[in-house]
């Protein structure tokens, strides 16, 4: 057998994200992998110092779509704690249910992939289908579909009256036999199963290693998630269940990433069930935002966000830096790559969800 | 097996999909959609540029007034202008069908002028804009909105100041 170098992407049929990887194989099994950045960048953190503090909260969430809450949410949870701002406990709930809510729709979207990538069309259909119920939520509670624009410096811009708590509750009771139908399937289904145990595996030596979070390290046996570590929004008066498994293989990852959207529904209904009456803002009218640096985190649907932003006497941020969860995710990918088939390497890429519109920003 | 009675029970429901453009897509009340303007409920306080992100809104000086400029195209729909607007003057409907012919994207905007006009308490040159009702109790009637709209500043104020403030 011979050996090649093969480049998979930036454009390529499997990967859902512009990456590109160079690869040495020896006949179909991979040597070496390395893995080259740059393909979207777009000059975020210059265009953010260039906006003020308010045009940043709809900046920040055009940084990714898939965790375009997580985003303004650490943003505004920093710039509050430069103001001294305390979120009213109403807003604090609505934070959280809207965070869900997103942690649900990613989810699903990342495990249809990879049915999708495994060849199992008319799954990967039907988790879609399944997902569609929460676009539908996020268009008929927040007005959009994707950037759903929950946050701003303060608490939210959004509010829930009964009617749109009945019409969530009944799309959430609509949605669990379907995300437990498909938990099951993904269990016992042997196409699935066999594209996706023991494959790219991360041990959770290798995990601690490259420091990865979110459900890559949680199905590597890491028992680390920000909402629990370090609680914000109104997740320290909620029960957060951690799921964690221990072989950091593909399956693993899709299950906890099946189990948190699970787990995210009933996040949502204990949220609802505690739901406190007041302001959803602290300040009707824009804060004064004095000068000053802060430092907030949240756990994205990927993982742990940090945000790091410095004020001065300028409306606009002297800086604003952030480490997202693909970064990390993404240098451990050159472990779970090592001996893996060719044919494994975009269910690989995928299994760790990818982020790259954030990571390149 | 297990998902071939998924995809029994998929197939007896039907599709899914909505047959737009040549039937009706759903379109949730809440959608946020095309940018309205509402001249006569404007203050003229500039919020809603400051917050937009895009620079889709836009106020300059005409020898008319003051005028307000909200391109389109340049929207992200993001809802910041809405929300920081101190009255309802700025609003985002459902109306989703903004697809248009290169041709007319010049015509996709608003351009509403906010009128000057002399203060029918002293007389000075001003802007006739909507009040800011914020922090004003009880709320302005709709008369004292008219009233307040064709005084300057320093007319309103004292106006204000007369109408008492109570506690
Ligand atoms: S919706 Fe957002 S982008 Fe559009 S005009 Fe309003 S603030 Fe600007
Ligand atoms: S009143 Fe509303 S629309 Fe008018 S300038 Fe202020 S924020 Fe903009």
């Amino acid at each position: 057998m011979s050996n090649f170098t093969i480049p998979v992407g930036p454009l390529h049929v499997a990967l859902e994200e512009p990456m590109y990887f160079r690869i040495d194989v020896h006949g179909e099994t991979v040597n070496n992998v390395t893995i080259n950045a740059g393909h979207v960048h777009r000059g975020i953190e210059y265009l953010i110092t260039k906006r003020n503090v308010f045009q940043n909260v709809v900046l920040t969430e055009r940084i990714c779509s898939l965790c375009s809450n997580s985003h303004p949410q650490a943003y505004s949870m920093a710039i509050e704690q430069i103001a001294g701002i305390k979120v009213p406990p109403r807003a604090e709930y609505l934070r959280a249910i809207a965070d869900e809510i997103k942690r649900v729709a990613s989810h699903l979207f990342n495990v249809g992939v990879l049915a999708h990538l495994v060849g199992f069309e008319s799954l990967f259909m039907h988790v879609m289908e399944v997902r569609e119920r929460m676009q539908d939520v996020k268009e008929s509670i927040f007005g959009n579909r994707m950037d759903i624009g929950a946050n701003t410096i303060g608490g939210v811009r959004y509010d829930i009256d009964p009617e749109r708590i009945g019409y969530l509750r009944a799309q959430l009771d609509a949605l669990v036999p379907d995300v437990e139908e498909i938990i099951d399937l993904y269990h016992t289904d042997n196409s699935i199963l066999r594209r996706t145990r023991g494959i790219g595996v991360l041990s959770h030596a290798d995990a601690l290693d490259c420091g990865v979070v979110g459900p890559v390290a949680r199905a590597a046996g890491v028992n680390y998630d920000v909402r629990v570590k370090a609680p914000y929004a109104a997740y320290d008066r909620l029960e957060v269940p951690v799921h964690v498994l221990h072989d950091g293989d593909v399956w693993s990852r899709a299950m906890i990433r099946l189990m948190e959207a699970r787990t995210a529904i009933d996040l949502i209904r204990q949220c609802l069930d505690a739901l406190p009456d007041g302001p959803t803002v602290a300040t009707a009218e824009r804060p004064a935002i004095p000068p000053g640096e802060a430092i907030a985190k949240c756990e994205a649907p990927r993982g742990e966000l940090i945000y790091y932003v410095r004020m001065t006497d300028s409306p606009k941020p002297e800086r604003v830096k952030w480490r997202v969860p693909s970064f990390l995710n993404w240098d451990a990918l050159g472990i779970m790559l090592k001996q893996a088939k060719v044919s494994d390497i975009a269910i690989i890429v995928n299994s760790i969800d990818p982020c790259i519109s954030c990571t390149e920003r | 097996m297990n998902f071939l009675r998924i995809f029994a029970r998929n197939l007896l429901r039907g599709p899914s999909t909505v047959p737009f453009p040549f039937g009706p897509a759903w379109t949730p009340a809440r959608m946020r959609g095309r940018v309205q303007f509402k001249l006569s409920s404007c203050t003229g306080c500039r919020a809603c540029e400051q917050v937009c992100a895009p620079g889709a809104i836009r106020f300059d000086k005409t020898p008319e007034g003051l005028r307000f400029m909200m391109w389109h195209n340049t929207c992200v729909f993001c809802g910041m202008c809405e929300f920081y607007c101190p009255t309802d003057a700025i609003h985002q409907s459902d109306d989703w069908h903004m697809a248009h012919a290169v041709g007319e994207k010049y015509g996709m905007a608003i351009r509403e002028v906010i009128p000057y006009t002399a203060c029918t308490g002293c007389g000075m040159k001003t802007l006739a804009s909507a009040p800011n009702p914020i922090g004003v109790v009880p709320p302005f009637t709709p008369e004292e909105v008219e009233q307040q709209r064709n005084q300057c500043p320093a007319c309103r104020k004292k106006a204000l100041a007369e109408r008492g403030t109570p506690s």
